[in-house]
């Protein structure tokens, strides 16, 4: 199954969380990211959200606080094993994850508007029963 | 006597897929300490009592959720 998809699509939808060290520049954190998503070889631009300085659950180890960004991004498969060294390497990379988007329903976007634009409609739709 | 089933709680928010970002969300189906409630506690219908187990897993991981809560260092 994998790897028939892999041969249909030569990139994949991945979502990478990145959280930086809270002391970092947003000028910085952007140069960072560019030169990480370079490694990516992407043939369009990522979509970046970024979430800014965030407490964070447990310390790890030193920091208390993190700055969260969140990246969507095709890449191919095989270009990843460099790019995660790069963030293994970068002191300032407290903590990443790299997922692969399988539900594209799903996960990213349904979070803020579609959540509410289907509230609505359910809503709606309720309204509609009742009359 | 059987008791009447509670409606699922993401169906109802109209939530196909959990988001693991969603931190807010996530911190209504976890305990005091910071467990994963069982559906029968919370009603979640078991698609989504899987999606969120490994949604709450994965923000664990990215410190948006604790592993342990209530308790020092």
């Amino acid at each position: 199954m994998a790897t028939l998809k892999t041969r249909m699509a030569p990139t994949r939808p991945y979502e990478i969380v990145y959280i930086f060290d809270s002391a970092l520049e947003d000028a910085t954190i952007a140069e960072k990211l560019e030169k990480f998503h370079t490694l990516l070889e992407l043939a369009e631009p990522a979509e970046i959200e970024h979430w800014g300085r965030r407490q964070l659950a447990y310390k790890i180890g030193r920091h208390e606080a993190g700055n969260y960004v969140i990246a969507n991004v095709k890449a191919g498969p095989a270009t990843l094993p460099e790019f995660e060294r790069a963030l293994k390497l970068d002191d300032s990379v407290v903590r990443y994850m790299v997922s692969l988007i399988e539900r594209v329903l799903g996960a990213p976007k349904l979070s803020d508007e579609e959540l509410a634009a289907r509230a609505a409609a359910a809503d709606d739709d309720d309204d509609e029963d009742d009359e | 006597m059987r008791r009447p089933k509670k409606p699922c709680p993401i169906t109802e928010a109209g939530i196909r897929f959990v988001d693991y970002k969603d931190d807010r969300l996530l911190a209504r189906f976890i305990s005091d300490y910071g467990k994963i409630l069982p559906s029968r506690l919370s009603g979640v219908d078991a698609r989504h009592q899987r999606q969120l187990a490994k949604a709450v897993k994965k923000a664990r991981f990215l410190a948006l959720l604790p592993y342990v809560k209530g308790q020092q260092g």
